[in-house]
C-alpha cells in the first residue's frame, strides 16, 4: 500500500507471518492424516527450494502452497527472511539460527534440531523480491483456503488489516472459492478496501458503492481518509465524482452507525430494565399490593443468590459433570422456597404487628435486613462467592451484525418476562390471587366472607419474598454474590415501584424498562454514575408531576 | 327568583344562572369525574348568607365530593364555585380557602390526638397563620378567654387538659365543631356531624348547631333523617352528582323522584 | 396563666434546668479537667481518645436532635439526613483542606493533593472562598439549608408524605453518594478529604485543640437544644404535632402545611450540617461513606431508641447507640449488626416511645390513670 513506509511494511509482514504461522500450526494439528499423505511431495518440494534457478524455486514454493502445512510455513518464512540454508554435506535444506560463531540447525520438515554447523558448511538459499511476494501470497492462500471456517475467517481479517501487494488477487480468488456468506461478505469488504487504492477511478467508485453498505467504523475512517487533502493541497481522492460518492457513502455509514448505536442503547437498556424489574417485582407485591415497606427485600434477593451458590456446590459434589450445568434450574425452586420461608418468618414475627404503621415497618424490616446480612456474612464469609455461568448461558451473540450481547443477559430478559407473566397470571387466575386481591381491597369484607386474612397476608408476603429469591438466582449470574448484594438493589427497586405507581404491576414493568432505557441513553452523555444520579433527580422531579407514579389509582379510593 | 320565596323548586332542570345578591356560596355547573365515574354532574347549588342548609342523598350521591370541591381538596373539571360576592374558589388551595372564611368538619372526626383539647382550639383560633407568626406567638389573655368560651359552647370545659385522642367519638365531633367555631368562619361545612353519636348526643348537637347557625352560614350533610328534620331548614337532595329536589323536609319527602331514589331500588 | 399555657411557654421546668446545668458542668469543666489536669497514669484521667470520642457522640446528638425535630414532632421520617450532615462536614473539610497549603505530600500550595494527582491545573470554582473560615462556616449552614429547602419544597409542595418521602429522601442521599464517589466531582472521590493540619491556626494533632473542639461541640449541643426547645414549645411546635396527627385538618384550619414542613425541614438540615462540620475536625476525615443510605437510616434508630418526640430522648439515644457501637465493635464486631438489627425490630415492636417512654412509665407507675396519657403525650 502506498500509505505505509518500508519499516512499517516489514513490521506488518512479520506480524502477519507469525499470525499465519500460529494459524497454520493449528491447521496442521487438526489434520494429521492429510499431512502424512503429502509427506513425500512436501519433502520433494522442500529440497527443490535449494535448486539453483529461481524458476525451480518458484515451482517449489508453489508446490508447497498446494501440499503445504505448518512445516511448509516454517520453511517459506525462513526463505523469505534469509534464514533458509542448504547443507553442503547432504544437500538437505535446513533452517539456521546464528548463535555466536556457529549456526543451530532445524529440520523444516520435522521441526526438530538438526545439529550445528559452521558458516562454511552452509550455503544460503537466496530469495529475490519476486519470490518473496509469491511466498506471501502462498502463505495467505494456505490460510484462506483452510477447510476450517474459523481459520479462514481469521485469515481474512488478517489480510484485510495488513494488506500487501498480492492481497487483492488473493482475496478475489478466496472470494470465488468461499462458501460461507459472512466470510464472503468480509472478503468483498476487503476487496473493496483494496480497490479503493486502485488507479482506476471506475474501480474506486465501484468499491465505494460496495463499502457504503457496511457499518464498520474502520471502513468509515478509511473512506474519510479519501476525503482529506495531501500535503500539497490536492485531494487524496483525485476524482471529484468519486469524492462525492465517498462523501455520500460516509454519511450513509454514519446514519447506519447512529442507528446501531440507538439499537445498542435500547438493547442494553432493556437488559438493565429487566434486571431492575427482577429486583423490583417482588417489591411490587409486598409494597405495591400489601403496602408493606420491606427494607429487607434486597436481602431476599441476596438469599436467593446464596441459595444458588449452595445448590451449585451440592451439584458439584453429588452430580456427574454433564448435569452440573443444570444446577441453575434446580436453584430456582430452591431459592423461591428459601426466600419465601424467610418471608413468612419476617411477616409472622414482625411485620404483622406493624400493619398501618408504615414508618415503623420500614425501620423494623431494616433491622431484619441488617441481621440477615450479618447472618450470611457469618455463615459464608464477607468475600464474594463464585457462582459459575453454566455453558448454556455463556458466550455472546451478535444481533444485526452490529450489537453483541452476552447470552446470560438475553436469558435474564426472557426469564424476567416469564417470571412477571407467571406472577400476573397467578394473581389474576388463581384462587389465592383472588383472596389476595380481596384482602387488599377490603380487609373487613374479606374477613367477613371467611377469608383468613392473616394467612393471606403471610402468604402474600411469602410470594413477594420468594419472587425476590428467584430474582437472586438470575442476578447471581451477572452480579457479585456477596452479603451486600441486596443493598445494591434496594434503592433502585424502590425507585422503580414508586416511579411506576404503587399497586400497579404494569406500572412496575413500564417503570423498570423505562428507567433502564433512560439510564443507558444517558450513560454516553453523562457517564455511568452521573447517569444514575441524573435518573434519580429525574424521578424526584417526576414525582412532582405525578406524586403517585405513572400508573396511579385516582380518586377517593387512592386517598385511603 | 325562586330562592327568594318558596322553597319548592325542582332543580333537575337547568336553573337560571343569575346569582342572587346575598349568596355566600354559589356552585354552577360543577362536574368532576374520577376514572370515568362522574362524582358530580353539572351540580348547581346556592347557599344564602346566614342560611342553614341540609344536604341529603344516598351513598355516592356526591355529597362529600361537593365539599371537597368547595374546600379546595378536589379541583372541578368544569363549573364555577364562588364564595361571597365574587371570590373564585377553583384555583385556591385548602389553606387559602380556609382563610377566606370557610370551615369544614370531616365525615370522620379529625382532631389532633396528641394535643390537648385546649391546644386543639388554640391552633384553630383565628390569628396569624404564617409560620413566622406561629414561631413567635404568645397567647394573650383575651385569646384564652375566647378558648374558654368555646369550651363552654361545645361542653368540653371539664376535659380541656385531656388529649384529643382520649375523647369519646361524640366529644371528638364536638371538639371539631368547636375548632370550626374558633376559626370564626363565615361558612361552615359539616359532614355528618352526628354520625356515631348516641341519641342524647345527637339531640345536644342539634341544639348546638341551631345556636351556631344564628351567626354563621351552615351546610350540613347528614344521613340521619330525624336529625335533619330537627334542624328545620331547607333540604337539598343530591343524587348521582346533581340536586334533584330542594325544599323543606316535608316537601322533599313527598317528591316522587326522591322517593324513587331512596326506596325505588 | 393556666397549666396549658405554662407548658406552652415556660421553656424549662426547674428540675430540667438543674439537669441541664449538671450536664453542662460535667461536659464543659469536669471532662476537660480530667483530661488536661489529671496525670495520665491516674484512675481519673480521661484519655484524649475518649474526649474525642465523646466529642463525636456530641455531634451525633446534635444530628439526632435535628432528626427528632422533623420525625418526632412533624412526623417526617427523613432517610437522607446523612446528606446534610455530610455536606456540612465537606464544607468544613474543604476549609481545612485549604489550610494545609504546601504542607501536603505534593507540596502544591494552590491545589489539594488529590487535584494534583488528577492533573488538575487550577482550583474548581466551587472551591473558591473556602480558604476563609467565615466563608466555610457560612457554607456549612447554607449548602445543607439550600438543598433541604429545594428538596423539601419539591416534595412537600406535591404532598409527598410518609414512606414516599422517606424513600425519596433515601434516593437523594444515594444520588449524592454516587456523585461524591466520582473523582471528577472534585471532592476527593473515594478517599474524601483528610490529612488536615490545623483549624483556625490550632494544630489538630494537639490534645488542647481536641479538648477545645470538644468544648465547642458541647456548647453547640446546648445551643441546638435550646433552639429545638424554642421551636417545639412554640405554637409552631403544636402546629408540627398537629401536622403529624392530621395533616389535612391543619390545611382546613388555614395553615400552610408546606411552609410549616419546609421551615422545620430546612432548620433540621442546617443543624445537621453544623453537626457534620463539628464532626469532621474531630475525626480527621470526611468521605462519601457518610452518604451511604445505611448511615442515614441508622440515625433514625438513635432517635427511636431514645424516644422520639422528646428532645432529651434523641440525645440519650445518640449516646446509647454510639456508645454500644464503640463497645461492641471493639469486643465482638460480628455481633454489632445483629445487635443493631435486633434493636431496630425491638424498639419498633415493644418500646415505641423509646427509653424516655420506658422511664416515664416506670416513674409514673403509681398514677395509674395518667400512664396511658403521659406515654402518648408528646412532652418536651
Amino acid at each position: 500500500m502506498s500509505v505505509t513506509n518500508n519499516a512499517d511494511a516489514s513490521r506488518m509482514r512479520t506480524v502477519f507471518f507469525s499470525i499465519l504461522f500460529v494459524l497454520l500450526s493449528l491447521l496442521a494439528f487438526s489434520f494429521p492424516a492429510h499431512a502424512q499423505q503429502n509427506d513425500a511431495a512436501l519433502n520433494a518440494a522442500l529440497s527443490d527450494l535449494n535448486a539453483r534457478s529461481f524458476k525451480a524455486k518458484t515451482a517449489a514454493v508453489q508446490a508447497l502452497g498446494v501440499y503445504g502445512d505448518a512445516r511448509a510455513v516454517a520453511a517459506l518464512e525462513a526463505l523469505s527472511e534469509g534464514r533458509l540454508y542448504g547443507r553442503k554435506s547432504d544437500k538437505s535444506v535446513v533452517i539456521a539460527e546464528r548463535d555466536g560463531k556457529i549456526y543451530r540447525l532445524t529440520d523444516p520438515a520435522t521441526g526438530v534440531s538438526a545439529g550445528e554447523a559452521t558458516s562454511r558448511e552452509l550455503k544460503k538459499i537466496i530469495a529475490n523480491n519476486k519470490l518473496r511476494g509469491l511466498i506471501r501470497g502462498v502463505l495467505g492462500q494456505l490460510a484462506l483456503s483452510s477447510s476450517d471456517s474459523e481459520l479462514r475467517r481469521a485469515a481474512v481479517e488478517n489480510v484485510i488489516s495488513s494488506p500487501t501487494g498480492g492481497s487483492l488477487a488473493l482475496l478475489k480468488s478466496a472470494r470465488d472459492r468461499e462458501t460461507e456468506d459472512d466470510i464472503r461478505a468480509r472478503l468483498e469488504t476487503g476487496i473493496a478496501t483494496l480497490e479503493l487504492g486502485s488507479d482506476d477511478p471506475a474501480l474506486r467508485r465501484a468499491a465505494v458503492d460496495r463499502l457504503a453498505d457496511g457499518n464498520d467504523p474502520e471502513i468509515k475512517s478509511l473512506l474519510e481518509r479519501r476525503l482529506l487533502k495531501n500535503a500539497d493541497g490536492s485531494f487524496v481522492e483525485s476524482d471529484a465524482q468519486v469524492r462525492a460518492e465517498v462523501q455520500e457513502a460516509v454519511s450513509r455509514i454514519n446514519d447506519r452507525l447512529a442507528l446501531f448505536g440507538l439499537a445498542e442503547d435500547l438493547i442494553f437498556g432493556i437488559s438493565l430494565g429487566s434486571v431492575l424489574l427482577l429486583a423490583a417485582i417482588g417489591l411490587a407485591v409486598t409494597f405495591g399490593v400489601m403496602g408493606v415497606i420491606n427494607m429487607a427485600h434486597g436481602e431476599m434477593i441476596m438469599l436467593g443468590a446464596y441459595t444458588t451458590f449452595v445448590v451449585q456446590e451440592v451439584f458439584r459434589v453429588t452430580m456427574p459433570a454433564e448435569a452440573f450445568g443444570f444446577y441453575l434450574l434446580a436453584a430456582i425452586p430452591a431459592a423461591f422456597l428459601v426466600a419465601a420461608t424467610f418471608g413468612i418468618l419476617i411477616e409472622r414475627g414482625c411485620i404483622r404487628f406493624l400493619y398501618g404503621r408504615p414508618l415503623e415497618t420500614l425501620l423494623a424490616t431494616w433491622g431484619v435486613s441488617l441481621i440477615l446480612q450479618q447472618m450470611v456474612r457469618s455463615l459464608f464469609g464477607a468475600n464474594n462467592r463464585e457462582v459459575a455461568n453454566p455453558d448454556w448461558i455463556s458466550g455472546a451473540i451478535s444481533i444485526g451484525g452490529g450489537v453483541s450481547v452476552t447470552v446470560s443477559r438475553v436469558y435474564i430478559v426472557i426469564f424476567c418476562l416469564v417470571v412477571v407473566a407467571a406472577l400476573a397470571a397467578f394473581i389474576r387466575y388463581s384462587r389465592f390471587g383472588l383472596q389476595m386481591r380481596a384482602v387488599t381491597q377490603n380487609r373487613g369484607m374479606a374477613s367477613a366472607m371467611g377469608i383468613r386474612t392473616g394467612q393471606v397476608d403471610a402468604l402474600t408476603f411469602a410470594l413477594g419474598s420468594g419472587i425476590a429469591g428467584v430474582a437472586g438466582v438470575a442476578l447471581s449470574q451477572i452480579s457479585n454474590v456477596s452479603p451486600n448484594l441486596g443493598q445494591n438493589f434496594i434503592v433502585d427497586s424502590f425507585m422503580v415501584v414508586v416511579f411506576g405507581g404503587v399497586g400497579s404491576l404494569w406500572g412496575t414493568i413500564v417503570g423498570a424498562f423505562g428507567l433502564g432505557i433512560v439510564n443507558k441513553f444517558l450513560e454516553p452523555v453523562s457517564g455511568a454514575i452521573l447517569g444514575k444520579v441524573v435518573v434519580l433527580v429525574i424521578i424526584i422531579l417526576f414525582i412532582q408531576k405525578r406524586p403517585r407514579g405513572l400508573f396511579a389509582l385516582k380518586g377517593r379510593a387512592a386517598e385511603g | 327568583m325562586p330562592f327568594a320565596g318558596g322553597f319548592n323548586v325542582s332543580m333537575s332542570e337547568p336553573v337560571p344562572l343569575n346569582k342572587p345578591a346575598q349568596s355566600i356560596l354559589y356552585l354552577e355547573g360543577v362536574s368532576v369525574s374520577f376514572d370515568g365515574f362522574k362524582a358530580l354532574n353539572s351540580l348547581n347549588l346556592i347557599i344564602r348568607r346566614g342560611e342553614m342548609r341540609a344536604i341529603i342523598g344516598p351513598n355516592g350521591a356526591g355529597k362529600t365530593t361537593m365539599m371537597d370541591i368547595v374546600t379546595g381538596k378536589t379541583r372541578p373539571d368544569t363549573g364555577r364555585v364562588l364564595f361571597g360576592e365574587d371570590t373564585n374558589l377553583t384555583h385556591l388551595d385548602e389553606a387559602e380557602i380556609a382563610n377566606l372564611g370557610i370551615g369544614r368538619k370531616f365525615q370522620k372526626p379529625t382532631v389532633f390526638e396528641s394535643l390537648t383539647v385546649f391546644e386543639n382550639l388554640y391552633l384553630a383560633l383565628k390569628s396569624g397563620r404564617r409560620i413566622r407568626e406561629t414561631l413567635f406567638a404568645r397567647m394573650r389573655g383575651e385569646q384564652q378567654a375566647r378558648i374558654e368560651s368555646y369550651l363552654e359552647t361545645i361542653r368540653l370545659t371539664e376535659r380541656r387538659d385531656d388529649l384529643g385522642g382520649d375523647l369519646s367519638h361524640g366529644q371528638k365531633q364536638w371538639l371539631e365543631i368547636g375548632m370550626l367555631l374558633a376559626q370564626e368562619p363565615e361558612l361552615m361545612l359539616l359532614d355528618e356531624p352526628v354520625a356515631g353519636m348516641s341519641d342524647a348526643e345527637t339531640e345536644q348537637t342539634a341544639i348546638l348547631l341551631e345556636e351556631i347557625s344564628r351567626d354563621h352560614s351552615l351546610v350540613v350533610v347528614e344521613h340521619d333523617m330525624e336529625f335533619v328534620r330537627d334542624l328545620d331548614c331547607v333540604v337539598s337532595v343530591l343524587h348521582e352528582g346533581s340536586v334533584i329536589a330542594e325544599g323543606s323536609m316535608d316537601v322533599v319527602q313527598a317528591d316522587p323522584r326522591v322517593i324513587e331514589v331512596y326506596l325505588g331500588r | 396563666m393556666g397549666p396549658i399555657s405554662r407548658r406552652l411557654f415556660a421553656l424549662e421546668s426547674r428540675s430540667g434546668w438543674i439537669a441541664i446545668a449538671i450536664l453542662l458542668v460535667i461536659g464543659l469543666f469536669i471532662v476537660p479537667a480530667l483530661n488536661l489536669m489529671v496525670p495520665e497514669g491516674s484512675l481519673f484521667h480521661i484519655s484524649t481518645f475518649w474526649v474525642a470520642t465523646l466529642g463525636k457522640y456530641l455531634c451525633f446528638a446534635i444530628l439526632a436532635l435535628a432528626l427528632d425535630l422533623i420525625w418526632g414532632y412533624a412526623g417526617i421520617l427523613s432517610l437522607g439526613h446523612g446528606a446534610f450532615f455530610g455536606l456540612g462536614g465537606y464544607a468544613m473539610g474543604m476549609y481545612m483542606m485549604r489550610q494545609i497549603g504546601d504542607r501536603s505530600v505534593y507540596g502544591n500550595p494552590d491545589l489539594p493533593d488529590f487535584m494534583v494527582f488528577l492533573n488538575w491545573d487550577s482550583l474548581p470554582w466551587y472551591w473558591w472562598g473556602f480558604d476563609q473560615f467565615w466563608f466555610a462556616a457560612l457554607m456549612v449552614v447554607l449548602v445543607p439549608g439550600l438543598l433541604a429547602f429545594v428538596f423539601g419544597w419539591l416534595a412537600f409542595r406535591s404532598r409527598i408524605t410518609g414512606v414516599y418521602f422517606s424513600i425519596i429522601s433515601q434516593a437523594m442521599v444515594f444520588a449524592i453518594m454516587l456523585a461524591f464517589f466520582r473523582n471528577e466531582t472534585g471532592f476527593g472521590g473515594n478517599n474524601g478529604l483528610t490529612d488536615f493540619k490545623d483549624i483556625l491556626g490550632f494544630n489538630l494533632s494537639q490534645d488542647s485543640t481536641k479538648v477545645g473542639l470538644y468544648v465547642v461541640t458541647t456548647i453547640a449541643l446546648l445551643l441546638v437544644y435550646m433552639i429545638c426547645r424554642a421551636v417545639v414549645s412554640s405554637k409552631l411546635g403544636r402546629l408540627l404535632i398537629a401536622v403529624r396527627d392530621a395533616e389535612s385538618r391543619v390545611r382546613f384550619l388555614g395553615y400552610s402545611v408546606t411552609n410549616a414542613k419546609l421551615f422545620v425541614f430546612t432548620l433540621s438540615a442546617v443543624l445537621a450540617g453544623v453537626a457534620g462540620a463539628l464532626y469532621v475536625p474531630q475525626v480527621g476525615i470526611i468521605n462519601p461513606g457518610e452518604f451511604t443510605p445505611a448511615k442515614s437510616i441508622e440515625m433514625a434508630i438513635w432517635v427511636a431508641v431514645g424516644g422520639r418526640g422528646t428532645l432529651f430522648g434523641a440525645i440519650v439515644g445518640a449516646f446509647t447507640i454510639n456508645g454500644a457501637r464503640t463497645y461492641l465493635t471493639g469486643v465482638a464486631p460480628e455481633v454489632w449488626l445483629f445487635f443493631l438489627g435486633a434493636l431496630f425490630i425491638l424498639v419498633t415492636l415493644v418500646m415505641p416511645q423509646g427509653l424516655v417512654g420506658v422511664y416515664r412509665s416506670i416513674r409514673s407507675g403509681e398514677l395509674k390513670d395518667a400512664i396511658r396519657r403521659r406515654i402518648q403525650r408528646v412532652d418536651v
